[in-house]
This record gives C-alpha cells, sequence and structure tokens, in this order.
C-alpha cells in the first residue's frame, strides 16, 4: 500500500518535471550578433491597434510600427514632419493640406520565415482610412473625441452623420487634405496622434480583430512585430524597407512585461534591462532614490528630466466655505510645494504656479503668471474671507483616490495648511472609479469632498488641451465647478476666462494666442483660484552607459529608432 | 462512490450559478463602468455608448445576464474589455496553465518539504530537531511573499548570480518564485502534521498496535501517519485551489504571466468579463479540490464510507 502510494508521488513528480520541460525557451535569434536594446514594457499593452490605444504603452509600441504624418521632435515639443514632407494651411484656417512621402511601404513580417514582404506604398488613401476608421462607431474608440475638431467627425462618431460627410480626403495619392469645425492652431500635432495615423486596410479586413497579431500585422514604421508572448514579452524587428533604415543602428528590441518596479530594479542592476523610465516601464522605486543618488555609478545613470504633466488639488468652487476665492486663494499660497518635493516627493519635480507645465505652447513663463507659497499673505487672504487665524472655519475634507503616493502628499500639505491658516482637514480615500464618478459635475454637492487631487498630461503641447479642456465650462469636465449658477451645477454661466479659451482655440495669429492663454491662466489660478497648482511631475530614468544616444518623446512614444548603443561595452559588461 | 462523485459533481451547477449571479450583480452595483475614464480622462458620452453598444452592455441587465450564462455554457467567456481584441478565452488559456504550473511545483515543493519536518519534529517531540523545525516553520510562515520574493531573489539573483531574477519560460526561472510560495505553504504543512501526528499517536488503536509489538517504525508509517493526514489534507483543497489558479504577489514581484493579476486588475478596470471568468475558474477550482478532499478521506480512514 506505502510502496504503491509512494510510487504514486513518483509518477506526479515525473509529470510535473516533464510538464515544465514543455515550457518553451523564447526564439533566439541565428544571425551574427544583432544590436539588441533590452527593455522593459511595464505590463501588457492593452492593444497595438492604432485606432484603439489610450494608454502610454500601446502608444509606446504603435510609435515604432506606425508612422504619422508629422511626429514631434526628439526632446522638444515640436512638431516635425514625417510622413508628411510639407503641410499648408487655408486663410481662414479650415483647410489643412498635408504633401507625403512617396517611399514609404507597408510591410508585413513573417516570424517563422523571417521574411519580410512589402504590401503596398503607404498613401492619402490609407490616411483617409485610418481617419475615418478611428471616427468609425462600429470601431468604439475611446479616444475618437480627438478627432471631432474635424469637420462632421463628431456627428459620424455618434451616429448622427456619414463617414462619408467626415472632412477628410485624399487629393491625389500622396496629398492629404482636412476640413476642420473650427480654426485650431494645434492641428499639425493632432494629425500625428496614432488614432490618426494610416491603417492597413486589407490587413484589417482579413484578420479582423486579430489583425495585430504577429504574421498577421502590416505595418509602415522603422520596426516589425516579431514576437508578443502576451502578459510575458515582446520582441520588434528592424524593419529594411523602413526608408530611413540606414540610420536605424538597433536590429531588435527585447521588451519584457515586468509590472513591480522593484522587480524592474532588479533587472537593470543585474544588465537584463538596459533601461528602465520613461516608455521603458516605472522607473526607479521611490524608496531607492536615496540610494541611488548616494551611490557613485547609479547616481550617473539617473536622470530626471520635466514632463509634460502637472499634479494639482481642485477645489469645489460651489461647496462653502471653497465658494469664496479668497479661501481657495488662502489654501492655495499656504500649500510649501517646493518643501514636499524635497521631503516627500524627492524626484525633483518643478513646483507648479499655473496649470500648463512649461513646453506646451501658451504656458506662461515660469513666475510671471499664479500663486506660490507665501503663508503672510495666506493667512491675510483667510482673515480677509472671515476666518482669522482659522476661527471659526468649518471642517472640510480633501479627498484623494487610493495610494500610497497621494496620502503622503495628502498628509503633508494637510499638516501645511493646519501650521499656517490654523484650519483642520480630514482626509478621505476611495478606489479610482468610484472616485472619479464621486468627482463628476453633478454629483450632489453634498456627497464631493471640498478638495480634491487629480492630475493632468498632454494629449498634445497646446493650452486648448489644458485650461480649455479642463476647465471651460462647456467644454471641460469642469469638476470644480466654475461658473456654476447652482451647487450641483445644473446650469452654468461662462465667464471671461471661458471666453477667452475659446477665443484662443480659433486665433491663429501664434503671439495673440499666447498672450489669451497666459490672461486665462491669470484668471484661472490668480483671479478665480479654481485650482490649487502643486508640482509638474518629472521623469525618471536610468540608463545604462552603453546606450549612448537615448531620446524621449515629449508626449511619450520614444522613437528607438534614434537611439544607439555601444554594442561592445554592452557585450563587456554582459561578460559576453 | 462514483454515484457519490457524479451527485457532487452535478451540485456544481447551482452552486456555480449562484456565484455567477452574485458576481455578476455586486460588479454590476459598485461605482464605476469599465469606459467612463481613460486615466483621468472622463470620455464623451457619444463615445461611451459606442462602446457600450460594441460590447451590449446597452442591453436590459437580465438579457445580458441570459447571453453571459449562454456563453459560459458554450465555453465563451466573452471579449475582454481592457486588452482590446483578445478574447477572455485567450486571456485565460494563456496565464492559467502558467500559473497551474508554477502552483503544481509549489504545491509539490511544500509537500516534499513539509511532511517530512512535520513528521521529524513530531517523532522527536521536544527535542532540538523539533525546536529547530518550529522556529524555521513559524519564521516561513510570518515572512509574507512580499518579503520573501524580493529576498530571494536579492541573494540568488542579485548577490550570488545562480539563477534569473524574474521571467518565466526556461525551468530555471522557476526556482525562485517556486519555493518562495513553497515556504510559506511547507511551513503551514509541517506545523499541522506535527500536530496532528502527535494527537493521533495518543489514540487508542495506536496503543493496540503498540501492545501486539509491531516495530515503531510499523506502528508510525503503518498506522498513526495516514490518520494524521486527515487534517493536512483537509487544507491542501483551498491551498491547492488557490495556487493553482494563480498568486498575485508572487506572480508581480518575478512577472510571471500568470492568472493571479486578473484576479485583481480586472476588478480595478471594471473589466467585467474577466472578473466573471476569474471568479467562476476560482469557484470551480474550489469545488473541485473539496472533492477530491473527500475522496481522499476515504482512502486515509477506513471508517469513512461514501454512499
Amino acid at each position: 500500500m506505502f510502496r504503491g502510494r509512494f510510487a504514486r508521488i513518483l509518477m506526479v513528480a515525473v509529470v510535473l518535471l516533464l510538464a515544465l520541460s514543455v515550457v518553451q525557451c523564447g526564439p533566439k535569434p541565428k544571425e551574427a550578433k544583432p544590436v539588441v536594446l533590452n527593455m522593459n514594457l511595464g505590463g501588457e499593452p492593452p492593444t497595438l491597434d492604432p485606432a484603439l490605444a489610450t494608454d502610454t504603452t500601446s502608444v509606446f509600441c504603435d510609435k515604432q510600427l506606425f508612422l504619422g504624418l508629422t511626429a514631434f521632435e526628439k526632446d522638444t515639443p515640436n512638431v516635425i514632419p514625417e510622413l508628411a514632407t510639407e503641410w499648408s494651411v487655408s486663410d481662414d484656417g479650415l483647410v489643412w493640406t498635408f504633401k507625403m512621402r512617396d517611399d514609404v511601404k507597408w510591410v508585413n513580417y513573417n516570424p517563422e520565415t523571417k521574411e519580410v514582404k512589402e504590401v503596398g506604398p503607404v498613401t492619402a488613401h490609407d490616411v483617409v482610412y485610418g481617419v475615418k476608421r478611428t471616427i468609425d462607431p462600429e470601431t468604439a474608440s475611446d479616444y475618437a473625441y480627438v478627432l471631432y475638431i474635424i469637420k462632421g467627425a463628431e456627428a459620424a462618431n455618434t451616429g448622427e452623420g456619414s463617414l462619408d460627410d467626415v472632412g477628410v480626403r485624399a487629393v491625389d495619392d500622396y496629398t492629404v487634405e482636412f476640413t476642420l469645425e473650427n480654426p485650431a492652431g494645434y492641428f499639425a500635432a493632432i494629425a500625428g496622434m496614432w488614432v490618426a495615423r494610416p491603417q492597413p486596410k486589407a490587413a484589417i479586413e482579413e484578420h479582423g480583430e486579430k489583425w495585430t497579431e504577429p504574421g498577421n500585422i502590416v505595418t509602415n514604421g522603422p520596426y516589425m512585430l516579431e514576437s508578443w508572448e502576451h502578459e510575458a514579452s515582446m520582441v520588434m524587428v528592424k524593419n529594411p524597407k523602413y526608408y530611413d533604415a540606414d540610420n536605424v543602428q538597433i536590429d531588435r528590441i527585447e521588451m519584457v512585461m515586468v509590472q513591480e518596479d522593484f522587480t524592474e530594479m532588479a533587472m537593470y542592476e543585474n544588465n537584463e534591462l538596459d533601461v528602465t523610465g520613461g516608455d521603458a516601464g516605472w522607473g526607479p522605486p521611490l524608496e531607492d532614490m536615496d540610494r541611488i543618488k548616494a551611490d557613485p555609478v547609479l547616481s550617473k545613470e539617473l536622470k530626471i528630466e520635466p514632463r509634460l504633466c502637472t499634479y494639482y488639488y481642485g477645489f469645489i468652487n460651489t461647496k462653502p466655505p471653497f465658494d469664496n476665492h479668497l479661501v481657495r486663494k488662502a489654501f492655495s499660497a499656504a500649500i510649501d510645494r517646493q518643501s514636499l518635493i524635497d521631503n516627500v516627493l524627492k524626484g525633483e519635480q518643478i513646483p507648479a504656479k499655473h496649470f500648463a507645465c512649461p513646453g506646451i505652447f501658451g504656458a506662461p513663463p515660469v513666475d510671471e503668471v499664479g500663486i506660490e507659497y507665501n503663508p503672510e499673505q495666506a493667512k491675510k487672504w483667510l482673515e480677509e474671507a472671515g476666518y482669522p487665524n482659522g476661527e471659526g472655519f468649518p471642517e472640510v475634507t480633501l479627498m484623494h483616490n487610493v495610494s500610497e503616493a497621494h496620502a503622503k502628499i495628502a498628509q503633508a500639505i494637510t499638516a501645511m495648511w493646519k501650521e499656517t491658516l490654523g484650519v483642520d482637514v480630514k482626509i478621505e480615500t476611495q478606489e479610482w472609479k468610484v472616485y472619479l464618478q464621486t468627482l463628476k459635475k453633478d454629483t450632489p454637492v453634498e456627497d464631493v469632498p471640498h478638495i480634491f487631487r487629480l492630475g493632468w498630461c498632454a494629449d498634445y503641447p497646446d493650452e486648448n488641451n489644458w485650461v480649455h479642456e479642463v476647465f471651460n465650462v462647456n467644454a471641460g469636465a469642469n469638476r470644480v465647478r466654475r461658473g456654476c449658477v447652482d451647487p450641483n451645477c445644473q446650469e452654468v454661466k461662462p465667464s471671461k476666462f471661458d471666453e477667452i479659451t475659446e477665443q484662443a482655440g480659433r486665433e491663429q495669429d501664434p503671439e495673440k494666442r499666447k498672450e489669451l492663454y497666459r490672461e486665462a491662466e491669470r484668471l484661472l489660478i490668480e483671479e478665480e483660484t479654481a485650482i490649487a497648482p502643486i508640482y509638474h511631475y518629472t521623469r525618471i530614468t536610468m540608463t545604462k552607459p552603453w546606450v549612448t544616444e537615448r531620446y524621449s518623446a515629449a508626449l511619450g512614444g520614444d522613437p528607438i529608432k534614434d537611439w544607439r548603443i555601444d554594442v561592445e561595452a554592452k557585450a563587456a559588461a554582459k561578460g559576453e | 462512490m462514483t454515484r457519490y462523485i457524479i451527485r457532487r459533481i452535478l451540485f456544481f451547477i447551482p452552486v456555480l450559478f449562484i456565484i455567477t449571479l452574485i458576481t455578476f450583480i455586486t460588479m454590476r452595483t459598485i461605482p464605476g463602468g469599465p469606459f467612463d475614464f481613460v486615466g483621468d480622462k472622463s470620455l464623451p458620452p457619444s463615445v461611451v455608448a459606442n462602446l457600450e453598444a460594441k460590447y451590449h452592455l446597452d442591453d436590459p441587465l437580465w438579457k445580458q445576464f441570459v447571453d453571459y450564462l449562454w456563453g459560459v455554457v458554450r465555453l465563451d467567456f466573452g471579449p475582454s474589455y481592457r486588452q482590446r481584441g483578445r478574447s477572455v478565452n485567450d486571456i485565460i488559456s494563456g496565464t492559467l496553465v502558467t500559473s497551474a504550473q508554477l502552483g503544481a511545483v509549489s504545491l509539490f515543493l511544500s509537500i516534499l518539504i513539509g511532511l517530512p519536518t512535520g513528521i521529524l519534529a513530531a517523532l522527536k517531540q521536544n527535542s532540538i530537531v523539533d525546536y529547530l523545525s518550529t522556529f524555521i516553520a513559524v519564521v516561513g510562515r510570518s515572512v509574507p511573499s512580499i518579503v520573501m520574493g524580493p529576498l530571494l531573489m536579492w541573494i540568488f539573483a542579485l548577490q550570488l548570480g545562480l539563477f534569473p531574477t524574474s521571467g518565466w519560460g526556461r525551468p530555471i526561472q522557476v526556482v525562485l518564485p517556486a519555493v518562495t510560495l513553497g515556504a510559506y505553504f511547507s511551513a503551514y504543512i509541517a506545523r499541522l502534521t506535527r500536530a496532528s501526528l502527535l494527537q493521533v499517536v495518543r489514540e487508542d488503536y495506536i496503543r493496540t498496535a503498540r501492545a501486539k509489538g509491531l516495530t515503531e517504525r510499523a506502528v508510525i508509517v503503518g498506522h498513526a501517519l495516514k490518520n494524521s493526514l486527515i487534517p493536512v489534507v483537509t487544507i491542501m483543497g483551498p491551498i491547492f485551489a488557490g495556487v493553482l489558479t494563480g498568486t498575485f504577489v508572487v506572480e508581480q514581484i518575478f512577472a510571471i504571466p500568470g492568472m493571479g493579476k486578473h484576479f485583481v486588475q480586472s476588478v480595478n478596470n471594471r473589466d467585467y468579463p474577466v472578473v466573471m471568468a476569474t471568479t467562476l475558474i476560482f469557484a470551480l477550482a474550489i469545488a473541485m479540490a473539496n472533492l477530491l478532499v473527500d475522496i481522499t478521506y476515504a482512502f486515509l480512514d477506513p471508517r469513512i464510507r461514501y454512499e
């Protein structure tokens, strides 16, 4: 009996070992020493379909695979040509015409045979198809609304109009023309976004939702998809038919999908990853920052640079006592942003005085507009509001979504308010999706907190995407309930700020637009003080010395085609 | 026995139905839907409407539920809302195998270490062996995976360079996560085996066995051990179901493409079909494991018979 059971246990062991041996190794390249970049994606990209991408991981992958009409210049938010060679705008600002390169090919890569098949030229018709597919309600694209600036796009996307009436057409094979609803000085950036990129009609129609799988996918960018082990790894290989292939050095991008920043850091230190942070995963964990800065080697590999995002506290402008702008001003001026950055955040963030970050077109010059830390002035404002030294100030609530990082910030800031203003602020938290529901501008005012935290990152580097799309009473989510006639915001009354952001979107003259946005920021932050901007984010990255050139795109989508690796140095470090 | 097993399996159906119904209702009751927001940004109602139409979320709730059940009957768990273009079947089939492999190895490891340690500790009660194994077991039980995993990674991958830090696909990559998981459960099994064996050796039939002159070895191996395994087998059921369907923390730390993270992330994303599928699979695993446990009882204890 015992013997029999023992034999069975042994058998189970053997079966287990067999099961393990079935787990196969990833494909290994046979060619002589390709240049390989090892990086972390940070997680599974939810999609590779440019019409459906919304998150930074998918956008990064799409950047390597699909070209847009325009792109961003290395390290700056300036728009440069990519598929387009040049573009022009009609005098009324409504018609944009893009001339395209005629040497870009669609390719299909067969991972089994390693064969690269040319499928045909990338033409203006592919741009038209891509734009219309994104707008098609059947596609159900989250970001379709970004294209609502194109004439007829909103109507078609809501099913009220026809796709045939959307304002995009191929003038000839290599000229595409967009007609807009309103003049939009920022349209060149929109035209390069993933949702507006040319898409391969034949492949999409042949494979349906599986068209982005290796072997099926047809792309036109500097890289091609070789493998996608879902939730584990992805490999891209250089596209030999790419028009500028001679200037692409890295042959293979080997990506893992590690979701833990600690693990990513360990892999980096073990030379399993060449880079971390930015588009390459999470970047060093906060707990490791002090160690990294003190380490003679690691500190040299650390780089901190600005990122186009702002962290802010919003006030519910209709909820007493925050319906008084003096109270809001006092709360904003009592936040010592630099101290928060030095003691809590430790990532060399930039103290924010106004909403849009430096680098956004139309963002006022640093130090000119906004509110900064000024405890004396804060006390004075609170006194003017009728609460000298915080006396008689009711208990108010600050809410943030559940997160250790937000909790640390909230504790630090409520302590500053207590110290400077003498007021008690209660902190509450909610799970992310519940939190966003709570903050909707039509939630009954008694259910919303007085103050909430949110962040905003640029979709395209223009103030329109900031002051207008976030806070305009008609166009934005307006969670702060600016200009609301009643506390629950059933009705809104536009003010000068709202007129200005609308006017600035239509204005053609860049200098005048800058002026208008500067005034809008002044009204939003100094006059109304609808929000308290806190800091502008930074991108914290680590780069091994053998990655000799690394560029970040201002809005994500790092162009790996422009990166360079010192192959010998890498091999030496890895002991190969 | 066969009739008993068939009856038990048939009983799975109403249990799984009720679990499906409760999960369905719970998910729809908690605030926030799958498509309200992208990051911090709320989507325009028109875009949300397109998405809801695509995934039939604009149908009446009862119809959505019936459609879902019909899908489950055909083993079609629907599309994922988050991973566009992938079906829940794709996601589960890819990750469940991985989780089950890791789970099986670590379970095997924990039995291999836990059982002998527990037996040894019980036989040498109050000796140095007993104290030492109890101490190790307490440590193993009290150090959570979130500490044990990084610790093992730091020692064996970063400092000694014996194993890769993370990843999946090569047998060597199984070692650290399996040990992390296995350490925890082997400690559990060791303590339980020790306690149970100590109790059994005081039973009357053990005295009888000794009285009829059997060797100590025959008494322990032939009589005591088998019965002392009943509590161990009882806890093995839920452990088995738990590790086989994936463990969030260990899979996260070692970047293993298993099913564990879907239990957590699908709820955060309100990815209803994935929530439903993971819950169902976990429930099924628990039900099956408990059935196995009950069947095992019959082999371990001759007094237990199922009609």
